[in-house]
């Protein structure tokens, strides 16, 4: 209990007071000034700030949806199969990349989309063509972000979907084929509805994930254009760690936190408001 | 299913979708069996000939006087420490959640999960200050005492004692004059072994995996774990080429622990992932 107060209250209530002051040349010392608002006041009109939202918030609704998506379909399809090595291969093969550190896959990534080592360059200039630069412009950039994510996060949506089918008893398969019920009318009418807590689950997560991305980013940027404000995360790191403003990087996070709890809650209530007038 | 032929068309885009997911393990597979000029000039989804497996483990390894071997021992020990601690405080927490009544229980239990809203990159600024002012900046204790405590894991040991240790057991342990610590070590710890290893499973690929704490707070190269050492050698000033094999290598050797854990306690992470969904 005494762990949990230190290592979550404590800094929070840490950035909060933190945030609240400014640094500051006092005779030629460095020292910390109180500032009251200040700082949240900056962060609204801070432009790379703003833009590193718009950014993860087009990211979002871009890359949130496909990979929600994939992951119930493989869910459906793996849920059809008969258990045996088939199933648990595709299980494994589909779950393996989560287990991956970010920084690492994106290294990996960044080198199957980099100039000089991707093998798709390579079979371009096999044939004559000019290599493409994939890491040219911050909309490209944040492509191969999303693919990224993608590649790591859908395998593990999809095992927390698939547990979640497993949990529904069979007679009910068996009581709906005895009312005539085809593949697809099961899937429409009884397993999309019974997945819906779980989707809510990893529509969550996957919200507050994608407002933190922060190492694909810091790992893509020794192999392409990495703007500082790509992320919400990458400019607090910026503001923070480069340039040593630790009030103004508390502020930054604090407001990061509380925009990522509203859209999150925002958008569950939207769902649940949905599920209930079904 | 009823209808043979949509089930072979099932397997055929499962099988699709294992190669994209698959593919950047395969290149790995391929890549580690090249040097710098061979990644550059030949497919990269296909072996070159000759070889340079053995010079590129030689390359990992004594490369800035082999401080690749200090990067995985600090990635086990802080692993292994802050999955054991986080384990125990979890476990222990997770007991007093489901086994007793106290005064704002499920109110305290809601803060605490609440907390996994809070992005982990919002606590290590000030986690680093805190840190800093008593003195443990720099230091191995930085990087593991902050991830003693996981959220997720109180959240599954409360659901595995809640399942695995009957209630009726633990007042017949009371009234046989059996005291909570003995409760708890003697009979409790044995049924839920399974929870445990989840849990330190869990824990362990998280520390292991966590990349902005040991950034902000470690700014010495000897205490790097092993992704962040990587993302190091990653990073070369601009101009000169960065030691692609070396890091292609030193990232398979990064991961295979945690494949390794994936294919044989596979179970372990079911678990997890099960408890949380339903009850989720």
């Amino acid at each position: 209990m005494v762990t949990f107060t230190v290592f979550f209250v404590a800094p929070v209530l840490y950035a909060i007071y933190l945030s609240l002051f400014i640094p500051q040349q006092v005779n030629g010392n460095l020292t910390q000034v109180f500032g009251g608002l200040q700082n949240y006041e900056w962060a609204l009109q801070d432009n790379q700030f703003l833009k590193s939202f718009i950014h993860i918030f087009f990211f979002g609704i871009i890359q949130i949806p496909i990979m929600l998506l994939l992951a119930t379909i493989l869910a459906l399809i793996l849920d059809q199969m008969v258990d045996g090595f088939l199933k648990r291969f595709f299980r494994t093969a589909f779950y393996l990349p989560y287990t991956i550190p970010s920084v690492i896959s994106g290294l990996l990534w960044g080198y199957l989309y980099s100039l000089n080592l991707s093998p798709l360059n390579y079979i371009i200039q096999q044939n004559g063509g000019q290599p493409i630069n994939f890491l040219a412009s911050t909309p490209m950039t944040l492509f191969v972000i999303g693919n990224i994510v993608t590649w790591t996060w859908v395998g593990y949506n999809m095992v927390v979907l698939f547990a979640s089918l497993q949990g529904v008893p069979r007679e009910l398969y068996d009581a709906a084929k005895v009312d005539g019920a085809t593949g697809w009318n099961v899937i429409r009418y009884i397993k999309l509805p019974l997945l819906r807590p779980a989707l809510f689950l990893t529509l969550l997560f996957s919200i507050i994930g994608t407002s933190q991305i922060f190492a694909e980013p810091f790992a893509l940027r020794s192999i392409g254009f990495v703007p500082n404000d790509i992320t919400p995360n990458a400019y607090l790191y910026a503001v923070g760690a480069q340039n040593g403003n630790y009030s103004y990087a508390a502020a930054l996070a604090l407001v990061l936190a509380a925009v990522t709890f509203i859209f999150s809650s925002f958008f569950l209530r939207i769902i649940a408001r949905n599920s209930n007038d079904q | 299913m009823t209808n043979k032929s949509a089930s072979i068309w099932l397997v055929v885009v499962m099988f699709i979708f294992s190669i994209y997911f698959l593919l950047p393990f395969y290149w790995i597979l391929v890549s580690v069996t090249k040097d710098n000029g061979q990644l550059n000039t030949t497919f990269g989804l296909w072996f070159a000939y000759p070889w340079h497996l053995l010079d590129n483990f030689h390359e990992v390894f004594t490369r800035n006087g082999g401080i690749f071997w200090r990067w995985l021992g600090n990635s086990f020990l802080y692993s292994t420490t802050a999955a054991t601690l986080a384990t125990l405080f979890a476990a222990m927490a997770g007991f007093a959640f489901s086994k007793y009544t106290f005064f704002g229980r499920s109110f305290l239990f809601t803060l605490i999960l609440g907390t996994i809203m809070i992005p982990a990159t919002a606590l290590a600024f000030p986690i680093f200050l805190l840190i800093q002012n008593v003195g443990l900046a720099n230091t191995i204790w930085a990087v593991i005492l902050p991830q003693t405590v996981s959220p997720f894991g109180l959240y599954l040991m409360r659901m595995f004692w809640d399942q695995s240790f009957p209630n009726e057991l633990m007042e017949a342990a009371k009234l046989d004059g059996a005291n909570d610590a003995t409760v708890f070590w003697r009979l409790g710890v044995p049924l839920i072994q399974g929870g445990l290893v989840t849990v330190f499973l869990f824990t362990f690929v998280a520390v292991w995996n966590n990349f902005f704490l040991p950034l902000i707070v470690l700014g010495n190269n000897n205490l790097f774990p092993l992704p962040l050492g990587l993302a190091g050698w990653a990073a070369t000033q601009t101009g000169s080429t960065p030691p692609y094999s070396a890091i292609i290598l030193g990232a398979l050797i990064g991961i295979l622990p945690l494949v390794l854990s994936l294919l044989f306690l596979g179970r372990y992470w079911q678990a997890g992932l099960t408890v949380g969904a339903t009850k989720g």
